[in-house]
């Protein structure tokens, strides 16, 4: 044998892992060795010291004869820098500075360069190398734009200059708030480059196979490229989430419009469709307040869904959703049209400051006061409103089994909506702001779901539509989320 | 939190103790999720009637037949999804036909809240079974999947017509209620803990933050029925403090020691028998904070009761005599004697104009007694506290 494939490189890895499973098993799983993380797992939870321990040099040795693997796992150390550092011993640095410094093969071509050739993109099935390099190029420059890449080099360049401070740890909140900022940023756009690596150790594999006639090395080398370009088309997609809230958990309300039972009854069915499409996605859902109609469905509601990237993907759902059918609460049968407006809240994690809440700013207020309460009174209803006096944004809960535990829920929901109206507020600030913070007007129509005459549901942003409005009622909704998400993106790619 | 079963289960709900205890102390909690479990059950059944039942312990003062809280049963039935169905539907129907007339005629529940209390009898009857997977396995169309419950359906038709024709209050038919973050087990003979009354455990927790000795003393809640306030206080105190729950009535006392048990605290409450201030002989002048919600309902009024209360809680929990406020100025009269210098008082009362009489007749005819003498209102605005501390 005379080289070593990445591939094989990477088989050997696997094979070290049985001295230490545990770390092994987790940190180099296929996919995340090839980048981001599924939405369901958590791609931050992976501790950066074990993540890239391998390349710390007592892990695996590539051998002295690989010449390619050698300067694989050299490139790849450089790449990812003295990662088990703790921040305040600096060593981001270099990073930031190499991260601007443009990766490429033994002879120099870039991915850059890739797409200015202009190789043409054959199906998947044509095994070409060329074809594949020159689509997985596109990706990862696609990926690049959606991130915003120029940015977020910036952005690094910046706190990295902040961590070399020599008194940041006096402030020790703001150096924590710094270093995690720092280090998800590392996280997200070391995936970037760990792919574009990739790709191009696979081009100078297949090179260097060609010059030695190994036909085995070349086929795994392109077996490799073509597994990297579905890959890739997955990271495009996962590249729209992004934004700096998107892997949050958050709060669905939907309020239906003017129009009575009809209109009410469309609000459930949508409540119903995010219950059932986040219950799809794995995540976790809780009513947190209902109001129910008299007759049918409901006049407003709020659901809790946890779980990471349910903010990013249900912030493209925000708007007005009208519904045209033959009523069944209508005794002449006739068609109605009906509208039910959806808001989206995320819930900011740790790292975010929330807005700080007096107590003696707060109104709480308990549901049907009526009578003398006390002993007087036995109720299971123990409903809790909250009102923020400064600001009149309240909030409610009725849907625990006591007033204590509805307070607490009611309180959490207040604070996601203070905290949204100061991001709001900020971002209006730094001009900024984006779709999922607009106030929802009626005339906001987002998307149309027709059972009758013909059945079709249409967003109206996108113009994407499906022919089965049930399987959409029924939660099936990310083609219209992951459609509205890149054409969002693109909108701000085209507009700088 | 899993809860052990102690002898004072056995008093808080006496004549279920054979079949129950054998089910909670030698099994484990079977989860009985499918059918091929029931020849399981079967035995299982067939094992406890041939366990000889310890003889009923003799407590004059317990009613004949206390079920268990259906809770804590062991789900040891089994249904088809569809018999639950069928009982869940018509529960439904005959929450929806009450309608607003119980709340017309005393501002009892309508049917909107009456559905919601079914929803959480399914939570409490089903093991561990979320009540939208029925709806699912509906869906599926597949009524046939068999779950396990805590009670049989013939009890569910039985507990939701006594909820309806009966106004039994709810929490008295599931046996609990969900109070702060507590569950505390309840039963007839015992008042079911009020969402006024969590206020007091808040402005003791306001009170404590501010001053550690109090958090470090002795509490005392007087008249404690299901020992709520007791038991709200003792985990906001933490590692430090103690508490003593009082109660006259015997009922009380069982089912305050259980749920005191429940949650482990019997090394920081102390479960006293007796009148009022009676219990506290021997801590005269050592009590840190004196709290209670004593009956203050005027006798007069007690017969125009909602039906939930006046038909089925204790009547000594709730008539406060004429003017309601026997107990209350009874209290008033003994605290000072029972309370140490700086600490802190906190009473529940009918509202606003037995607030203002009590801080009146605390400020002028018990003088130089307490200080900082104030009212607190509850959620729904009415004033319904008054708290003060101690001269001293
Ligand atoms: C309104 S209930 C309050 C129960 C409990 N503290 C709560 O808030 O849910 C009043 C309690 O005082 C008790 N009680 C009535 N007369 C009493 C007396 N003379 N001495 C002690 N407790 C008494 C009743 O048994 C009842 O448990």
């Amino acid at each position: 044998m005379r080289n070593m494939s990445a591939t094989f490189l990477r088989r050997s890895r696997t094979g070290y892992s049985s001295h230490s499973p545990n770390w092994a098993s987790r940190a180099f799983s296929i996919r995340s060795l090839f980048g981001f993380a599924a939405p369901s797992e958590s791609r931050l939870e992976v501790p950066e010291s074990s993540r890239f321990r391998g390349s710390d040099g007592s892990g695996f040795v590539a051998g002295p004869r690989s010449r390619v693997g050698a300067s694989w796992v050299r490139r790849l150390e450089e790449t990812l820098g003295r990662s088990g550092c703790p921040a305040r011993f600096g060593g981001f640095r270099p990073f930031a500075t190499r991260a601007a410094v443009e990766p490429a093969t033994s002879d120099g071509l870039t991915v850059e360069g890739i797409i200015s050739n202009q190789w043409t993109i054959l199906d998947e099935s044509e095994g070409d190398w060329k074809s594949h390099a020159a689509a997985i190029a596109q990706s990862i420059s696609l990926i690049k734009r959606r991130l915003q890449w120029k940015n977020l080099l910036v952005r690094l360049e910046l706190l990295s200059r902040q961590l070399d401070k020599p008194y940041l740890w006096d402030d020790p909140q703001h150096a924590g708030k710094i270093s995690r900022e720092h280090g998800t940023l590392m996280v997200k756009m070391k995936e970037v480059m760990e792919f574009e690596q990739e790709l191009l150790e696979h081009i100078d594999m297949i090179k260097l196979a060609r010059e030695e006639n190994d036909a085995d090395l070349e086929s795994e080398s392109l077996k490799a490229l073509l597994r990297m370009r579905r890959f890739s088309k997955e990271k495009e997609l996962e590249a729209l989430l992004a934004g700096e809230h998107d892997s949050c958990s958050c709060f669905i309300e939907v309020q239906a419009g003017a129009g009575g039972t009809e209109s009410m009854d469309w609000a459930a069915m949508v409540m119903n469709m995010y219950k059932t499409w986040a219950q799809r996605r794995g995540y976790g859902v809780t009513v947190v307040d209902e109001m129910s109609g008299e007759i049918a469905g409901i006049k407003r509601a709020t659901i809790k869904v946890d779980g990471e990237y349910a903010f990013g993907y249900a912030k493209a759902e925000v708007g007005v959703h009208r519904l045209v059918r033959i009523s069944p609460f209508d005794s002449n049968k006739r068609r109605h049209t009906s509208f039910a407006a959806v808001a989206v809240i995320p819930i900011l994690g740790g790292g975010f400051s929330h807005v700080q809440i007096n107590e003696s700013d707060l109104r709480i207020e308990r549901f049907r006061a009526g009578g003398a309460g006390g002993q007087h009174v036995n109720t299971t209803e123990s409903a809790v409103r909250i009102v923020h006096i400064p600001t009149g944004v309240t909030a409610t809960c009725q849907n625990e089994r006591s007033q204590h535990q509805n307070k607490a829920s009611a309180m959490a929901v207040l604070q996601s909506r203070l905290d949204r109206l100061e991001m709001a507020r900020q971002a209006q600030m730094n001009a900024q702001h984006t779709q999922s913070l607009t106030e929802i007007s009626w005339g906001n129509q987002i998307r149309s779901y027709v059972l009758h005459p013909y059945r079709m549901v249409k967003d109206l942003r996108t113009n994407y539509e499906v022919s089965d409005p049930d399987s959409v009622l029924e939660g099936d909704l990310d083609g219209f989320i992951w459609s509205y998400l890149s054409d969002l993106m693109d909108k701000d790619e085209a507009s700088p | 939190m899993k809860p052990t079963v102690r002898p004072s289960f056995v008093r808080a709900w006496p004549c279920i103790a054979s079949d129950f205890s054998t089910f909670f102390l030698r099994l484990p909690p079977p989860p009985l999720a499918h059918a091929r479990n029931i020849a399981q059950i079967r035995h299982r059944r067939i094992h406890s009637s041939l366990s000889p039942p310890p003889p009923p312990p003799l407590l004059a003062s317990s009613p004949p037949s206390v079920p268990p809280p259906l809770f804590l049963r062991p789900p040891k039935y089994t249904t088809t999804v569809a018999d639950l169905l069928e009982w869940h539907s018509w529960a439904k129907s005959l929450a929806a036909s009450v309608g607003s007339s119980f709340e017309d005629s005393d501002n009892g529940p309508d049917s909107r809240l009456l559905c919601r209390e079914l929803n959480w009898l399914m939570e409490d009857v089903l093991d561990g079974f979320d009540p939208s997977l029925m709806h699912k396995a509906v869906a599926r169309d597949d009524p046939d999947v068999i779950v396990s419950s805590r009670a049989d359906v013939q009890e569910l038709y039985r507990l939701w017509k006594q909820r309806i024709e009966e106004r039994r209050p709810f929490q008295y038919i599931v046996g609990c209620e969900h109070w702060r973050d507590l569950i505390l087990c309840v039963r007839e003979g015992v008042l079911i803990p009020r969402p006024e009354t969590e206020i007091i455990v808040d402005l003791v927790g306001d009170v404590i933050s501010k001053d550690q000795g109090l958090r470090e003393g002795l509490w005392a809640d007087l008249g404690t029925g299901s020992g709520a306030i007791a038991i709200g206080i003792a985990k906001i105190l933490g590692d430090y403090g103690s508490v003593i729950a009082t109660d006259l009535s015997p009922v009380a006392i069982q089912v305050a020691s259980f749920n005191v048990e429940r949650y482990s605290l019997q090394e920081k409450i102390e479960v006293r028998e007796g009148s009022w201030l009676d219990p506290l002989k021997g801590v005269e002048g050592k009590v840190a904070g004196l709290v209670s919600n004593p009956p203050y309902i005027p006798s007069d009024d007690i017969g125009g009761l909602q039906a939930e209360v006046g038909r089925h809680e204790p009547r000594l929990a709730l008539d406060g005599g004429a003017e309601g406020m026997d107990d209350l100025l009874h209290l008033c009269n003994g605290a000072a004697s029972m309370l140490k210098p700086g600490s802190f008082f906190a009473f529940e009362t009918n509202g606003e104009k037995q607030c203002k009489f009590l801080v009146d007749y605390m400020q002028n005819q018990l003088p130089g007694s307490f200080c900082n003498v104030n009212t607190a209102s509850d959620f729904a605005g009415t004033q319904r506290f008054v708290t003060g501390f101690r001269n001293g």
